[in-house]
């Protein structure tokens, strides 16, 4: 059974190419997408109407700030316009007679806007410009305390009495590697995974070799395209793991071999799925459409980019349909807080419910055989 | 065969496949809802935060008070020491912790400065920046406070008081998306997207069923056949394409700026040269299984690509030449600039004379492949 996989395997061009290059030019170039990992250099505009010293003075803070790149304009319509053509990100105006206000005690208002149309960038900005301009004003700050006759040792306290100290848990330097590449490749794992297993089903439709791949029994002839391509899709599940983990350093706190224990049994739940649709509906362009349209969005819903607890309840429960959001549970469990195999069992329980989908697999089986062949002589021309 | 009865004709083929109408028709109805079911909510509020104070003051207790009030916020337990706090994140129990150390109100109140420790779990960042964001007020105000009785017991006038503890006011506010929503900002983007992908999965799916069999699409002239079909899936995406940008957009509350022609005017070249993209596509396929996984494959890159997850800037230079050739790359940001964010239409000329010239090329093709199709029978 495993030698007439191998040969089916040769004989399809398209299947060689999505076992083989296909998945690796997806996650290289998935990764080059975010190779940048910190967002640097984001353009940002400044509006300088007062054009004294101390804006002068801020606005070089932002130069000093590795997120930000201050671009000056001259008026503010221009620097409207560039920001609504995505030119630049954020807007910052020093209002006119900004210093002569700050000095005669008149507290002026520093201008900024953000574009949180791009949500991600935008949060980004109005944080470290908020930061940028409350550092670049302490000295100021300080240099009236010591005006009026404060010693210098207690200028410090008297201008921040608490001052924090903010730590990023587990993803110390808010890497969007260590962040968002991981659930992006599984998920593109998980649409070829799907793919492999669907078209090596639909391939017996096409060639009406449906008898043949049952000759052995029903389970058998599953049994033999399981165990053919777990390995293969294994292989890329492997291959991301590395790349991410091995070869950039990502810091990992708990096992590898953790990680691929929890990727084997997504797999298996993949084909599971995959199983149930394709007995369902038997015609080879219809099981790619559905097994699509269920797979497609099993990024949003893995809980990475929006947290999940903040997902209406349809949302949940369609989330626990999709055998990748387990698996990144179990992921960043792993990755962030090195969870040991002791305490991953109970998340490789959650997968029972997929055992469930055996059920109806072998009633539509069992009943699928003759609906398959009787079928079959129709469909055939249509379908090569 | 007149050019409406070809029209016709392909409205029919294309109704009569079930995988298209599937594809089609199933798809972006159930995508519509689907794709913004997990963003529903919009933002991320009340993250749930552990609380490891060690000093055990009214003030400590009033600065938790404050945290809990927090709409970002809440706090769930109070636990002994940090390595407990930890076990609760780990756990998944909590998002963030707060620490308060010892003698934190007897050194504020001797002008001795102290420092707020905050954590939150930078695994999901969109929690963390919650936590984050929450405290930071919080500590900010509790530090005002503290510096406003100082002033007022030194015999410093209110007024004065307060203007010296905000020497410049920074007024942050969000341009565009003001709610800050999940939805306004996925939704625009993503439904272009999901018009771009299942229009051309429809026309390649159409013409790889098509060119081994005998029917009408040889009794015309290639010319004909692009130019009916490209009529025909236009008819049928025109009233999709108003279900979504018409009334997706508005249902999802997605902030609206431009007129009705301009967008209409936009869209135009965007579904032709997709339109036209999709028939060049479908003269590689013979298979009708095949052109939907090689889009599936290419839908999550081009949405990365596209610009508005992940800055431009930041994407190495090649990759965004590569993803020019698709149209839903122009056609997202421009619709973002000229209906989310209010750009006049001269700014957006260079995508859509970029779309234009889409159209055409791909026209080219598709016209090219066609014939070589209908010849090789």
């Amino acid at each position: 059974m495993l030698k007439r996989e191998t040969a089916a395997l040769l004989d399809d061009p398209w299947q060689l190419a999505l076992i083989s290059y296909i998945p690796l030019l997806g996650i290289i170039g998935l990764w080059l997408l975010f190779s940048a990992g910190l967002p640097r250099q984001l353009p940002v505009a400044v509006v300088d109407l007062d054009q004294s010293q101390i804006s002068r003075a801020l606005a070089r803070q932002l130069q000093a700030n590795p997120v930000t790149k201050p671009i000056s304009y001259t008026d503010l319509s221009s620097a409207v316009d560039a920001m609504q053509q995505a030119e630049v990100y954020a807007l910052l105006v020093f209002p006119h007679g900004f210093k002569r206000d700050l000095l005669t005690g008149k507290s002026p208002t520093i201008d900024i806007r953000y574009n949180s149309q791009f949500l991600l960038v935008g949060k980004l900005l109005s944080s470290q410009l908020q930061a940028s301009m409350a550092d670049g004003l302490k000295p100021l700050a300080a240099l009236k305390q010591l005006a009026a006759g404060v010693p210098k040792a207690k200028v410090a306290v008297n201008l921040s009495p608490v001052s924090s100290q903010t730590t990023a848990l587990f993803n110390r330097n808010n890497n969007y590697v260590g962040f968002l590449v991981p659930p992006v490749l599984i998920a593109l794992l998980q649409l070829v995974a799907m793919m492999v297993f669907a078209n090596s089903l639909n391939r017996e439709l096409r060639w009406n070799t449906t008898a043949e791949w049952m000759s052995l029994g029903m389970w058998k002839g599953i049994a033999a395209k399981v165990l053919f391509y777990t390995p293969i899709v294994m292989l890329h599940g492997g291959f991301i793991l590395a790349l991410i983990y091995l070869y950039l350093d990502v810091p990992i706190a708990g096992s590898l071999t953790l990680l691929l224990v929890a990727q084997l049994l997504m797999l298996l739940a993949v084909w599971l799925v995959v199983l149930l649709i394709f007995f369902a509906l038997k015609d080879s362009a219809r099981v790619i459409s559905f097994c699509t349209a269920m797979f497609a969005p099993a990024f949003a819903f893995m809980g990475v980019t929006f947290p999940t607890h903040e997902m209406p309840a349809l949302a949940q429960w369609w989330r626990e349909i999709m055998p990748s959001s387990h698996y990144i549970e179990t992921h960043i469990a792993v990755v962030s807080y090195g969870q040991g195999w002791l305490a991953t069992l109970p998340q490789f329980a959650s997968y029972w419910g997929f055992l469930l989908l055996l059920i109806p697999i072998s009633v539509l089986t069992k009943k699928g055989f003759n609906a398959v062949d009787k079928c079959n002589i129709p469909l055939a021309p249509k379908e090569h | 065969m007149s050019f409406l009865q070809l029209i016709i004709s392909e409205l029919k083929a294309i109704l009569a496949d079930k995988t298209i109408v599937l594809t089609v028709f199933g798809g972006v109805l159930f995508y519509a809802i689907l794709y913004p079911l997990p963003y529903l909510n919009q933002v991320p509020t009340e993250q749930q935060l552990v609380v490891v104070d060690h000093d055990h003051s009214s003030l400590s207790r009033q600065l938790i008070r404050h945290a809990d009030a927090s709409a970002k916020i809440a706090v769930i337990a109070k636990v002994g020491s940090i390595d407990e706090a930890k076990s609760w994140i780990e756990s998944g129990r909590a998002h963030g912790l707060l620490v308060i150390p010892a003698d934190f109100r007897r050194d504020l109140l001797l002008g001795r400065g102290v420092t707020l420790s905050y954590g939150g779990d930078a695994s999901y960042f969109l929690i963390y920046s919650a936590v984050a964001e929450g405290l930071i007020s919080v500590g900010l105000d509790a530090g005002k406070s503290v510096q406003r009785l100082g002033l007022l017991a030194q015999g410093h006038g209110a007024q004065a008081a307060e203007l010296s503890l905000n020497v410049v006011k920074l007024n942050s506010i969000p341009a565009f998306n003001p709610s800050l929503g999940y939805t306004p900002y996925v939704v625009p983007g993503l439904f272009l997207l999901i018009l771009h992908q299942t229009l051309l999965i429809g026309t390649s799916i159409l013409g790889a069923s098509q060119w081994k069999e005998t029917g009408y699409w040889q009794q015309v002239s290639p010319l004909k056949l692009v130019c009916g079909r490209m009529a025909a899936f236009m008819c049928i995406y025109t009233l999709l394409t108003s279900f979504y940008v018409g009334y997706c957009y508005y249902w999802y509350e997605v902030s609206l700026q431009a007129s009705f022609s301009t967008v209409a005017l936009l869209l135009l070249p965007f579904l032709l040269s997709t339109t036209a993209a999709g028939i060049a596509f479908s003269c590689l396929f013979s298979r009708r299984d095949l052109p939907t996984q090689v889009l599936l494959l290419v839908s999550m890159p081009i949405l990365f690509v596209s610009g508005f997850v992940w800055p431009t800037a930041l994407i190495p230079d090649s990759v965004v030449a590569i993803s020019q050739i698709f149209p839903a790359v122009p056609g997202i940001m421009a619709m973002l600039e000229l209906n989310q964010m209010g750009a006049s239409w001269q700014s957006i000329m260079p995508q859509w004379l970029q779309l234009w010239a889409m159209t055409a090329v791909y026209f080219v093709l598709a016209y090219w492949g066609v014939k070589t199709r209908l010849a090789s029978d």
